[in-house]
């Protein structure tokens, strides 16, 4: 009698291993395409030394269900299900700390007689952005050989449903993503010192329609359509405006995380977040039309 | 709930009433967010930085004293390049002062730091002022 474990082996070993090391090269490609920039932003290397500990705790942890979640969605495995989303996520962990490690030594950034927690730290920190990178690597540049180009299309030809709450996770997902890219930076801070209140409304207005344009207007693949007869409104409410505050709760955890909102007035603190929601809005509407 | 299809996606046209929950109550935080900002770019006043500072704690460290403190810009407008001179005027001692310079003193916020003597300040008067700071 085979129980699922062995299942799991036959499909995934047995018949051919070389699919496995594709696919952890494509991960590690994907890595490095999402995550190159942010290895060579200075402020990270920075933030490994000076982030304090239980955030960054916070953040290796949040990251988890997140990449598990990301997994069961863009896994391309008819019968995928959670435990193997789990795996992946795990390896695709693994393959993030892996890379970033190999790139922040390459780059002189790790060296060896650093002292240990500043090494795990700037390595833990990369680390997230890179497993989403790699996520996203086995799913993006997937498809060369012919089986699993007619498994992409089958899997197009299926009708899926999203359930409301995962799009917006994966709006969540997005923002995070973009958001990270940039949040580092001291231009984030230093742009909503230089804003006035009225650069700020005029952001968030603009940050709301740009990411209904991106989904409903704009007709990039995977573009979202309206059913016949629901008013404009209805997608604005239900969708956009979600992402949108979605996007705003990211950048103040994002912001947080990286100790940039501490003993700062309120107002700046929704400045600083209006600032970088403008990159993390069009993450998640991006997030909705590639995932 | 969206339908992901041969056609492309189409968004449920009888949607879950929790999906026009969360639509209102999104609206309902969006709002309030404008609002704030746009009760800040109507009624506030552009006043330049005004500082002032608090020591937090004293240290005694490796060749000296660590003097810690806080300091507020009660102004609405941000500093940048903020410097800080400490003085430390003991009874028979010449007057020591110790510098530093802060990237960023928000407005109406706070940031922390530290200056370094190498007399006791527990004897003596500690001045501690902003002497000059740039626009961000």
């Amino acid at each position: 009698m085979q129980t699922r474990d062995d299942q799991d082996k036959t499909k995934f070993y047995k018949p051919d291993s070389r699919r496995f090391l594709v696919g952890l090269a494509r991960g590690a490609a994907g890595s490095l395409i999402f995550g190159l920039p942010m290895l060579m932003t200075m402020e990270l290397w920075f933030l490994g030394f000076y982030i304090e500990r239980y955030r960054l705790l916070l953040l290796l942890l949040v990251n988890i269900p997140l990449l598990v979640v990301l997994a069961h969605r863009i896994g391309f495995e008819e019968t995928f299900t959670w435990r193997q989303a789990f795996r992946d996520a795990v390896i695709a962990y693994g393959i993030a700390i892996a890379m970033s490690a190999a790139v922040l030594t390459l780059l002189g950034v790790v060296k060896a007689g650093m002292p240990p927690t500043d090494i795990l730290g700037k390595i833990a920190v990369q680390a997230v952005p890179a497993s989403i990178g790699a996520l996203l690597g086995r799913s993006q540049l997937g498809g060369q050989n012919d089986e699993e180009a007619a498994e992409e299309d089958k899997k197009k030809n299926r009708d899926m449903t999203t359930s409301y709450g995962r799009e917006l996770f994966m709006m969540g997902i997005g923002a995070l993503f973009l958001s990270l890219n940039v949040a580092p930076t001291e231009e984030i801070i230093l742009i909503s010192f230089k804003m006035t209140p009225w650069h700020a409304l005029v952001t968030v207005s603009l940050s709301i329609l740009i990411m209904h344009a991106f989904v409903y207007a704009v007709s990039f693949r995977g573009a979202h359509q309206l059913s016949q007869g629901t008013p404009q409104w209805h997608a604005i409410v239900r969708f956009t405006l979600p992402g949108y505050v979605v996007a705003i709760l990211i950048s103040l955890y994002v912001l947080w995380t990286f100790g940039r909102l501490d003993d700062t007035a309120f107002t700046h603190i929704l400045m600083s977040a209006i600032v970088l929601g403008f990159p993390g809005a069009i993450g998640a509407a991006a997030a909705r039309l590639i995932l | 709930m969206t339908v992901t299809s041969k056609s492309g996606n189409v968004e449920a046209s009888a949607p879950h009433w929790l999906e026009w929950a969360t639509g209102i109550i999104s609206m309902l935080l969006i709002i309030g967010m404008i609002g704030w900002i746009a009760g800040e770019a109507i009624f506030q006043q552009q006043t330049s930085p005004a500082f002032r500072s608090e020591v937090v704690a004293t240290h005694e460290v490796d060749g000296g004293f660590r003097v810690e403190f806080e300091i507020f810009n009660d102004g609405t407008s941000t500093a940048a390049a903020v410097e800080v001179r400490g003085e430390l005027a003991g009874p028979g001692q010449p007057t020591e002062t110790a510098e530093t310079t802060f990237d960023y003193v928000p407005a109406r916020s706070s940031s922390k730091g530290g200056l370094i003597f190498t007399q006791n300040p527990s004897g003596g008067v500690i001045r501690i002022r902003a002497v000059g700071y740039t626009e961000p």
